[in-house]
């Protein structure tokens, strides 16, 4: 969907397997090793008091603090809409809650993990603690649930319903669950990336403020698409000097990646991101967390290239996001 | 007692996530909610977990719960009383 009415991105930041909260990574990226690697979180006591941070689990922590980080650098402390992206949500309390309730035969369960295993308790605690009491929507749409909750702010937009979004996307692993994706392929195919775990906060405005950093020209989300339908789409998304995609080293799908963009992009720069951040069902959301940086400092990292002209610059970049048949498509344009 | 009020404390600090407190924070004789701890309706509900995960008590009355967990003394008291693990 071309987005006629503008759309800008006004903060960008992250906390993942790369230094948190720092576009450090672009001058001196962390090289994971191994197959599983956790975050590395900051010190939350900037944001959290030791009585409010006890009972949340380490997703929400990374939430509240990306999210206050983003309302800060944007000026925005009080978005119209809160809208969160997670493919598995809470999942290491949900873990707690399950085995809890397997061990004690379905009684003696604790509240604060019960309360803390659904997926929007997230969105609900950065509206409770900033006073947000706008919408407020979590998306848990698997690999493609950061393109979905971006195009819901964007559509809202669009419509003139709403000024200012805070978009997030948050995803935690285990080493329990990674071992339960790891049986169904997800993870640990042969040559794959690491897992990773994503907290990403973007700040959406549809006016071009101070801080905004780049345009959002077009997303779309795909379900089920069909190769014509998909080859339409990218038609129709025009160029770009730059493709940041997903290939995360299983042979099958960077074929894909690589096919799609042989035929639609043979003269843009082909980037990747999950070397870096990692896999896992919001990483997209880095993906487009990178090309923001990428387009406010004019560079990227080496480890990123992958194919196509070097030292052009980069005006725009489209991040693509495949899952199966399964497509989400951003297309960020530098002001 | 004085060892069931360690093991009390310790458990409490372990079930509520007190990170920054020790054993030796907390005073046996200070209120859990309001001031002393500043525990709230939630950890009161996780205390009634502990109780009867822990010590086989089963509360089944909240108002009982009021006067058990004025503070870790008392909660030892009931305990050693009423005990069935």
């Amino acid at each position: 969907m071309k987005l006629t009415h503008p759309v800008y991105i006004s903060a960008a930041t992250q906390i993942s397997i790369q230094q948190p909260l720092s576009e450090e990574w672009i001058n001196a990226p962390v090289m994971p090793e191994g197959l599983y690697n956790e975050a590395i979180d900051p010190l939350f006591k900037e944001w959290l008091s030791a009585g409010e941070a006890r009972r949340l689990g380490k997703i929400m922590k990374r939430a509240v603090a990306t999210s206050a980080v983003a309302m800060n650098r944007s000026g925005i402390d009080n978005p119209d809409a809160i809208i969160t992206a997670t493919g598995l949500g809470c999942v290491k309390n949900t873990e707690l809650f399950l085995t809890d309730l397997c061990n004690n035969g379905e009684q003696l369960l604790k509240p604060t993990q019960f309360m803390q295993s659904t997926h929007n308790t997230i969105g609900s605690l950065i509206a409770i603690l900033n006073k947000c009491h706008g919408y407020n929507v979590t998306y848990a749409n698997g690999d493609i649930s950061a393109e979905t909750a971006l195009l819901d702010a964007a559509t809202q937009m669009q419509l003139g319903d709403i000024k200012t979004a805070l978009v997030g996307a948050h995803d935690e692993m285990t080493p329990c669950y990674y071992t339960l994706l790891e049986r169904i392929g997800y993870y640990g195919v042969k040559g794959m990336v690491t897992s990773g775990e994503t907290a990403v906060s973007l700040m959406l405005t549809d006016e071009k403020n101070d801080s905004a950093i780049c345009r959002i020209s077009d997303i779309t989300v795909l379900h089920k698409a069909s190769d014509s339908k998909i080859a339409d789409t990218l038609t129709k998304t025009g160029e770009a000097s730059c493709i940041i995609a997903g290939f995360n080293g299983k042979a099958e799908t960077d074929l894909l990646y690589k096919s799609l963009i042989e035929r639609h992009y043979p003269d843009s720069t082909v980037l990747q991101y999950k070397n870096l951040f990692g896999e896992n069902m919001t990483s997209s959301a880095l993906g487009i967390y990178a090309a923001v940086s990428i387009l406010k400092h004019g560079r990227f990292p080496s480890a990123m290239y992958v194919a196509g002209p070097t030292g052009k610059s980069i005006d725009s970049i489209i991040c693509l996001n495949i899952s199966g048949n399964n497509i989400g498509i951003v297309k960020l344009t530098a002001l | 007692m004085d060892e069931l009020i360690k093991q009390l404390k310790e458990e409490i600090i372990d079930v509520l996530n007190l990170e920054e407190v020790t054993p030796a924070d907390i005073d046996e004789n200070a209120p859990l909610f309001g001031d002393g701890l500043g525990l709230d309706s939630i950890d009161a509900l996780e205390l009634i977990v502990l109780m009867e995960k822990n010590y086989g008590i089963r509360l089944t009355d909240p108002a009982q719960g009021k006067e058990i967990f004025k503070s870790v003394a008392v909660m030892a008291d009931y305990i050693s009383k009423n005990r069935k693990k």
